[in-house]
């Protein structure tokens, strides 16, 4: 279990080997982002984009996906308060396999909560031939490890 | 039909938008998909966390502000998409059963220099819950095209 306290400055951390494909790309988009170039072949070969594109929110929960599989699921992770900058660098295409680089660029303790900490992030998301497709700095929630917690700390 | 484009947007334009009502089933389906964390998807593991029972991803709620700004605006806005937003704040948690809604402020309207055919329009969007709480928060960046000369 990774708790807050694993996580050190400037650790690294690479994971994913997200398919997207046109199904799930459609699929998304017609729930949360139905705009013609990301739901109707014909319209998009015509549009701008040259091509059906994943919706920017879509790579974005396919980049929490990978961060799930990739370390949240083995960390005491409580959530997260939000993000601080996304770019959308480049559209997604189905077909292409994304992956994640992570760095860990600064920790801190909030005084309100003393049972966790907050871990900010960096995710940069790739695809397959290295192209950068989306970037990210956000913070996460983690709990301090109750055994490292000492007692002068417990006690306070 | 009469397009939006970039030179009909104000600064200090106002949207108020939707009532999107959040369904269990749904929140469960996003999450399973994209953000297995167990107090997402698992009642009891939720009861048990911070949060005391199961909260939505952000992820999904941010999906759904998206949703509500397509809606919105019924494919008249002449967009050309989005190079991505700042200050993304999930500032309350949202559960099964809540109501949501959007107000979306203008704040800045500017003219692109490498592409006069195209202008870039900065937002403050805030969602709110049926108690008018507000939920998430963010600032938005989308591309417009211009009117022809």
């Amino acid at each position: 279990m990774l708790y807050w306290e694993d996580f050190t400055i400037g650790q690294t951390l690479e994971f994913g080997s997200y398919l997207v494909t046109e199904k799930e790309t459609i699929e998304f988009a017609r729930e949360f982002d139905p705009q013609p170039f990301h739901i109707d072949r014909v319209a998009a070969a015509e549009h701008y984009y040259g091509g059906i594109i994943a919706s920017g929110w879509h790579t974005g929960a396919m980049c929490m996906r990978m961060m799930v599989d990739g370390y949240l699921h083995d960390s005491a992770s409580v959530g997260s308060p939000g993000i601080e900058t996304l770019r959308w660098k480049s559209p997604v295409r189905p077909g292409e396999t994304l992956h994640v680089n992570a760095e860990v660029l600064d920790k801190s303790l909030p005084k309100s909560m003393p049972e966790l900490g907050f871990i900010k992030f960096s995710h940069t998301v790739f695809n397959q031939l290295g192209e950068v497709k989306m970037t990210l700095v956000s913070s996460g929630m983690f709990l301090k490890d109750p055994a490292r917690i000492t007692t002068t700390e417990a006690s306070e | 039909m009469t397009l939006i484009y970039f030179e009909d947007i104000s600064v200090g334009d106002k949207t108020s938008y939707g009532s999107k009502r959040v369904t269990r089933e749904e929140m469960l389906d996003f999450s399973r998909k994209y953000d297995p964390q167990s107090f997402h998807i698992d009642d009891k593991a939720a009861e048990d966390s911070l949060y005391g029972g199961l909260i939505a991803s952000g992820w999904h709620t941010a999906a759904m502000l998206m949703r509500m700004l397509v809606d919105s605006m019924g494919n008249k806005r002449a967009g050309l998409g989005s190079p991505g937003f700042d200050d993304l704040r999930w500032i309350k948690p949202v559960r099964a059963d809540d109501v949501l809604r959007f107000e979306s402020t203008v704040l800045e309207t500017r003219k692109s220099i490498s592409r006069p055919d195209m202008g870039v329009v900065r937002a403050e969007v805030y969602v709110f819950n049926q108690d008018n709480e507000i939920v998430l928060s963010l600032k938005t960046t989308g591309m417009m095209k211009t009117r022809a000369e």
